[in-house]
């Protein structure tokens, strides 16, 4: 009764070990508990036969379902020790004997006890057994229609009719035999019986057929879905980076290959981590970040940027970002350092800025008219925010600045 | 001359970094899986491991969980283009004696190497922002003052690192010996290794790290 040679499978429809690892209740091919499935996956066989094992025990005075329920309560679930996916082997033929001729001794051993009852179980397991293996085949088939360019179809098909041929002569003998002995389906009217026949035979016949086209549908929509991703993915990339990269092979100044790196990284970074898309700065951090970002791809710089806490941006905070920028893009321009330090600190109270560059410094008395004008209109800025700058640089030593506004 | 391991799944750039420190190092080996890593660290005993962070199989987080089970006196450097807290934080939570960003100049990756060879700490200035971050100010409920709060030294101490200042700067700025500063890092490093504030386990399980 049991398939001798399964075909390969789609990758989806996992296999587990056979014969071997810890039965567990399985989780993703479950009716009631998942314990048919779970038998099925250690054994390697359909869960289908298991299912109709059940079944057929239950005909015997419900041994099935007292069988079902102590399996509930010993089988662990799956969750509880991971599934271990090995690849797909099916039981060999000796041992798809041996399970056959188990079964079978089950059934005549549970016959001899006296829990049998009714001349129709036998008749009826025939019957149980015929549909699962037309059932089991034909949904195979329809699984296997979707790699057929893999695989063209051969002598396995062939193989696969005849078992069809084989479960639905099962079923109809089964089911004769079950109708005929039955008294009262005689009294309810041959062409009630010829119905509810046609109707059973048409649900086990196509039903595979049709599950397997609605599966066809999800994964056609699954793939689609994918594919508008990586194009949406490709898109971006070309954009981007492939445009940095052609960027830096046309360059020959190290510094600004390393700018034009450090830039599209950033970019990177954000669209993959940060899905929303920040483009407007809503806290001081993000301010920051965007202030070093403009400086680093307008002067060719980097910088570092340190943020411990962070606090909203408002009319209280925009001022001391807007002349930290300023004071960033100073010393990116001037101290000559090769990278800016930026450390924020928001708490409760204050908001405060240093940026530090290691760059060649300046007395603050007595310098150049240009940079006066930018360090006083960061230090006007701030006081006229109620803040304040303190500026502390030597010639050589490199530059301080320090921002600090208070909370009102 | 200090010994070192290098782990890297990017072949380019662990060759670069061989390059760059074959002079003022001794290179005995390097791996670009997980598995190699640790049965050569094992096997060699290198003075310090510069490990990346990202690998395909368990990461660097993995190296170094496994060689410090049994051999718990190796020192490790985390390397990585991440500057992602949870990365930072789950490298050091597993022993890592520092960490530093890829884009670090040669020879300032020369001198945390010297660092971690001596039992130093080596903190980047984003390291230092993220257990400033952590270590807030805000009193957790039940803190163990031993390790879960930052003295006030220990917090200028990372001001000043997180501002972009060499420790030797940081010890002139302060009025103190290089060694203090030293000494400092080394506790901050241990608090961060062993301190079950909320804020480190936070990040540690909303990002699955632990």
């Amino acid at each position: 009764m049991i398939i001798e040679d399964t075909p390969s499978q789609d990758a989806s429809t996992e296999r587990f070990h056979v014969f071997g690892g810890r039965l567990t209740r399985s989780t993703h091919d479950r009716i009631v508990a998942g314990l048919a499935g779970g038998i099925a996956a250690r054994l390697g066989i359909p869960t289908v036969f298991v299912r109709a094992a059940f079944a057929t025990l239950t005909l015997a005075g419900g041994f099935g379902i007292i069988c079902y329920l102590a399996g509930w309560l010993t089988v662990p679930d799956e969750t509880q020790y991971g599934s271990l996916i090995v690849a797909d082997h099916p039981p060999t033929t000796p041992q798809q004997v041996g399970l056959s001729l188990g079964f079978l001794a089950l059934l005549v051993l549970l016959d001899g006890v006296g829990l049998w009852f009714g001349p129709m179980v036998w008749p009826a397991a025939l019957f149980i057994f015929g549909a699962a293996l037309v059932w089991e085949r034909a949904s195979t088939e329809s699984r296997d229609r979707m790699s057929r360019f893999a695989k063209p179809a051969g002598r396995g098909a062939t193989r696969s009719r005849s078992q069809i041929i084989a479960g639905v002569t099962l079923m109809v003998v089964g089911l004769v035999v079950v109708l005929a002995s039955l008294d009262s389906f005689q009294s309810l009217g041959p062409v009630a019986v010829a119905i509810l026949v046609t109707a059973a035979g048409f649900m086990l016949l196509f039903g595979p057929w049709m599950l397997g086209l609605f599966q066809d549908l999800t994964d056609e929509r699954r793939a689609r879905i994918r594919s508008e991703e990586r194009a949406d993915m490709a898109a971006h990339l070309h954009d981007s980076v492939l445009q940095t990269l052609a960027l830096i092979q046309r360059s020959d100044d190290p510094q600004r290959m390393t700018t034009l790196a450090r830039a599209q990284e950033r970019d990177l970074r954000t669209w993959l981590f940060d899905p929303v898309g920040t483009t407007n700065s809503s806290t001081v951090g993000e301010a920051f970040s965007s202030a070093a970002a403009k400086v680093e791809t307008g002067f060719d710089v980097p910088v570092e940027v340190v943020v411990v806490g962070d606090r909203p941006l408002d009319e209280a905070t925009e001022p001391l970002v807007a002349s930290a920028a300023e004071a960033i893009a100073n010393a990116a321009e001037h101290s000559g350092a090769k990278i800016v330090s930026v450390y924020v600190e928001c708490s409760e109270d204050a908001v405060e800025a240093w940026i530090t560059d290691q760059g060649s410094g300046f007395d603050p008395g007595e310098v150049s008219e240009q940079r006066k004008g930018i360090s006083q209109s960061i230090i006007a800025r701030m006081s006229r925010a109620g803040g304040e700058a303190r500026v502390v640089s030597q010639p050589g030593e490199g530059t301080e600045i320090h921002l600090r506004s208070e909370s009102q | 001359m200090t010994t070192i391991f290098l782990v890297d799944d990017h072949e380019l750039f662990l060759s670069g970094v061989r390059a760059e420190l074959s002079e003022r190092f001794d290179v005995c080996g390097w791996s670009t899986d997980v598995d190699g890593a640790v049965d050569g660290i094992r096997k060699l005993r290198p003075g310090v491991v510069l490990v990346d962070v990202h690998m395909p199989g368990g990461g660097g987080l993995s190296v170094v969980t496994n060689v410090l089970q049994t051999n718990p006196d190796i020192r490790f450097l985390a390397l990585s283009v991440s500057d992602a807290p949870e990365d930072v934080i789950a490298m050091i939570r597993a022993g890592a004696r520092g960490y530093v960003t890829k884009s670090i100049e040669p020879d300032a990756l020369a001198d945390a190497i010297e660092r971690i060879a001596a039992g130093d700490a080596v903190f980047s200035p984003k390291l230092a922002g993220f257990v400033l971050d952590a270590f807030s100010d805000t009193v957790p409920v039940e803190a163990d003052p031993e390790l879960d709060r930052l003295t006030p030294r220990e917090r200028e101490v990372l001001r000043q690192i997180a501002r972009g200042y060499a420790y030797k700067q940081v010890a002139n700025r302060l009025s103190i010996s290089v060694k203090t500063v030293e000494t400092h890092v080394s506790a901050v490093l241990r608090k961060l290794q062993l301190s079950n504030r909320h804020e480190l386990a936070r990040w540690a399980t909303e990002r699955r790290i632990v």
